[in-house]
């Protein structure tokens, strides 16, 4: 037998647009979030060397005639060569993260498997014997 | 120089034209017909299904 | 087919549609017309993050990850034909909140791709006014007239949309091939320099692993050619012929940018350049070949914002039809067949995310939204197989060697998360934060409006699942 069809209220104007615009004030703040927290693309520290040549930055012959080509010197290069990532991992933070992601994917494969199995009975009638 | 300051106010101005555009439009549309028609189209199945038919 | 709920609400005799007028083309040109942007500019930093050899080996790596999202994707949408493409198939296949989840993907993926185009837009042209000595032209006008014309273009309708993005991606695409065969690459000292650019991996095999991240960049969206399913003539065959073959343009679009601009540009300047591609014609040193460069990076950003528009609107189209977002949403105009009421809304949002200036949070977060989707995509098809095995239901394409391929993209999932990681790490966990707190919301409070068999469109038997 299947149940009676779930009947869902109808949404008032406001609410819609209520439930619109709370979307994307959070979509704001997971961008602004990051900066907040002053907490951007996480690079090292850079060396500076105060009298830069490209023998200095280790930079071949090609690599020099290139970069004086697109307009650089080794004064101006210096700050793009020495840009360096820090990959040292944290591993308190990784274990965080691997945490967050995977308790996000097991929270919405069981709440999306019990909302899906409430369809297919509504759909195909009530199947538990 | 006074030419790209052109092109500049030229590219505001023609924005503005479009996007004025689609949104009377799309105010007009509401206004025009009734909502039911307007949010009745209905996932795939139905034309694909008479596609299917006729394979 | 018993079907309880139709019974009650009899099918009203007027109905709009989306128009169904798109062939095979249209599929390529929508896919890699998103994608192709990708070339021009964003992979690069691949190269930044684990050197010129890095970046390829990432580049080949995430190719395969695509080649299986192509595959597994041709063969749910074969079935799955709807608007909202991988929304729909979550639907079907996972659950309600799942779907709510990739629909949210799909909007934040496109439209924030969308902002990054415009910008790439303005940007260009504010070095071009440089160049001829106006150094003071203001970007903002011309990132809102591309979203403007785009947004018209796709209000106005489908066919003359994608038609467009047809030409405008070929011509893309052209000034990639014609780059490499200007650059001799049958004879290899003569133009280009990899012996004395190449150097080996400066970070070593964690920078390779974390070069994955951009390494995305070279294919991201080019799954979006399934929101055009409820818009294509016989979809079965169109969309995966349309899928598959801009798949392979893309493999040879990304292995040809590789190898000239690692030929011609060192890795530290690569690495950071906003339009390495055009930076790389400047240093051929040829007048034409740089003009030439210019119009394909123009012109595949616009191409790329045009389909992220088409994409954006059709998921948010599909969930609101479903009133996972605001019905009034979920509306066809009546003339031109198009979801006009999504397309307008996402203009301005697109807009408010190209001017907040924040360029790299809204890469990471299209890049993480796509990729959150694409581990979706593996354990959807196993699934899929599982509750509807083969011959069950029509599959108008069946690919090969499952589960290999499922099981490959969710190990390579796992992967370009750690990479994201690896110096993106806060970004990944308020991305993070935000589709949790997004899923809360619908479990508890959105998803009370939604009707419950309504949802499941398909045609297919019940599935079979294990309780």
């Amino acid at each position: 037998m299947a149940k009676k069809p779930y009947q869902p209220p109808v949404q008032s104007k406001g609410g819609q647009i209520f439930d619109s615009f709370f979307i994307l004030a959070l979509v704001y703040a997971a961008l602004l979030t990051p900066l907040l927290l002053g907490l951007g693309a996480s690079n090292g520290a850079t060396k500076h060397q105060t009298a830069p040549t490209w023998e200095s930055l280790h930079q071949n012959t090609t690599m020099a005639q290139q970069w004086e080509k697109l307009g650089y010197t080794p004064k101006t290069a210096a700050p793009i060569i020495e840009q360096q990532f820090d990959y040292s991992i944290n591993y308190g933070y990784l274990l965080l993260t691997i945490v967050v992601i995977g308790g996000y994917f097991f929270f919405m494969l069981k709440a999306s498997r019990k909302e899906y199995l409430e369809v297919i009975d509504e759909k195909f009638g009530d199947d538990s014997h | 120089m006074e030419l790209w300051k052109l092109f500049e106010w030229a590219a505001w101005i023609v924005s503005a034209i479009l996007l004025l555009y689609i949104f009377v439009d799309m105010i007009r549309v509401g206004a025009e017909y009734d909502e039911d028609l307007l949010l009745s189209s209905r996932e795939g199945a139905d034309e694909l299904l008479e596609a299917q038919k006729h394979d | 087919m018993t079907d309880a709920t139709t019974a009650s609400a009899p099918p009203q005799p007027q109905r709009l549609q989306l128009l169904r007028v798109l062939g095979p083309v249209h599929v390529w040109a929508l896919g890699v017309g998103i994608v192709l942007v990708g070339e021009f500019m964003g992979w690069n930093f691949s190269v930044a993050k684990g050197g010129a050899m890095g970046s390829l080996i990432a580049c080949w790596v995430i190719g395969l990850l695509y080649t299986c999202v192509a595959m597994i994707d041709s063969e749910v949408t074969s079935t799955v034909a709807a608007a909202g493409g991988q929304y729909a198939q979550a639907k079907h296949i996972v659950g309600p909140l799942m779907a709510f989840n990739v629909g949210m993907y799909l909007v934040m993926a496109y439209t924030m791709l969308e902002a990054a185009d415009a910008l790439v837009v303005g940007d260009l042209l504010h070095q071009v006014a440089g160049q001829f000595g106006y150094a003071m032209l203001d970007p903002k006008p011309f990132v809102v007239l591309t979203i403007a014309v785009l947004a018209w273009l796709n209000y106005r309708g489908i066919f003359a949309t994608l038609s467009i993005n047809f030409v405008i991606t070929a011509v893309a695409f052209l000034t990639i091939v014609v780059l490499f065969f200007a650059l001799k690459p049958w004879d290899p000292t003569a133009a280009l320099h990899h012996k004395e650019l190449l150097t080996g991996l400066p970070y070593g095999w964690i920078g390779v692993i974390a070069a994955f991240q951009f390494g995305i960049w070279y294919y991201l969206g080019i799954e979006g050619t399934c929101q055009a399913a409820e818009e294509v003539r016989s979809v079965g065959r169109s969309l995966p012929l349309g899928t598959m073959t801009g798949m392979i343009t893309l493999l040879i679009a990304a292995s040809l940018t590789w190898y000239v601009a690692s030929g011609l540009v060192p890795w530290q300047y690569l690495g950071q350049a906003s339009v390495p591609l055009f930076d790389t014609a400047r240093l051929t040193g040829s007048r034409f070949l740089e003009v030439f460069l210019f119009v394909g990076t123009l012109f595949s950003a616009v191409a790329s914002a045009n389909g992220t528009i088409t994409d954006a609107a059709r998921a948010w189209f599909s969930m609101s039809r479903d009133r996972y977002m605001p019905q009034w949403f979920g509306a066809v105009h009546p003339r031109f067949r198009t979801p006009f009421r999504a397309v307008v809304f996402l203009v301005p949002v697109a807009v408010s995310f190209a001017f907040t200036g924040l360029l790299d949070q809204v890469i990471t977060f299209s890049i993480l939204s796509g990729l959150l989707g694409y581990t979706f995509m593996s354990f959807n098809m196993i699934k899929f197989r599982k509750q509807w095995p083969l011959g069950s239901i029509k599959r108008a394409y069946t690919h090969p060697f499952h589960p290999v391929p499922a099981i490959t993209l969710m190990a390579l999932c796992i992967t370009t998360y750690f990479a994201t990681y690896l110096g993106y790490g806060s970004q990944l966990l308020a991305m993070m934060g935000f589709y949790i707190v997004a899923s809360l919301w619908f479990h508890f409070h959105r998803y009370k409006y939604v009707r419950r068999a309504d949802q499941f469109t398909m045609p297919w038997p019940r599935p079979r699942l294990s309780r």
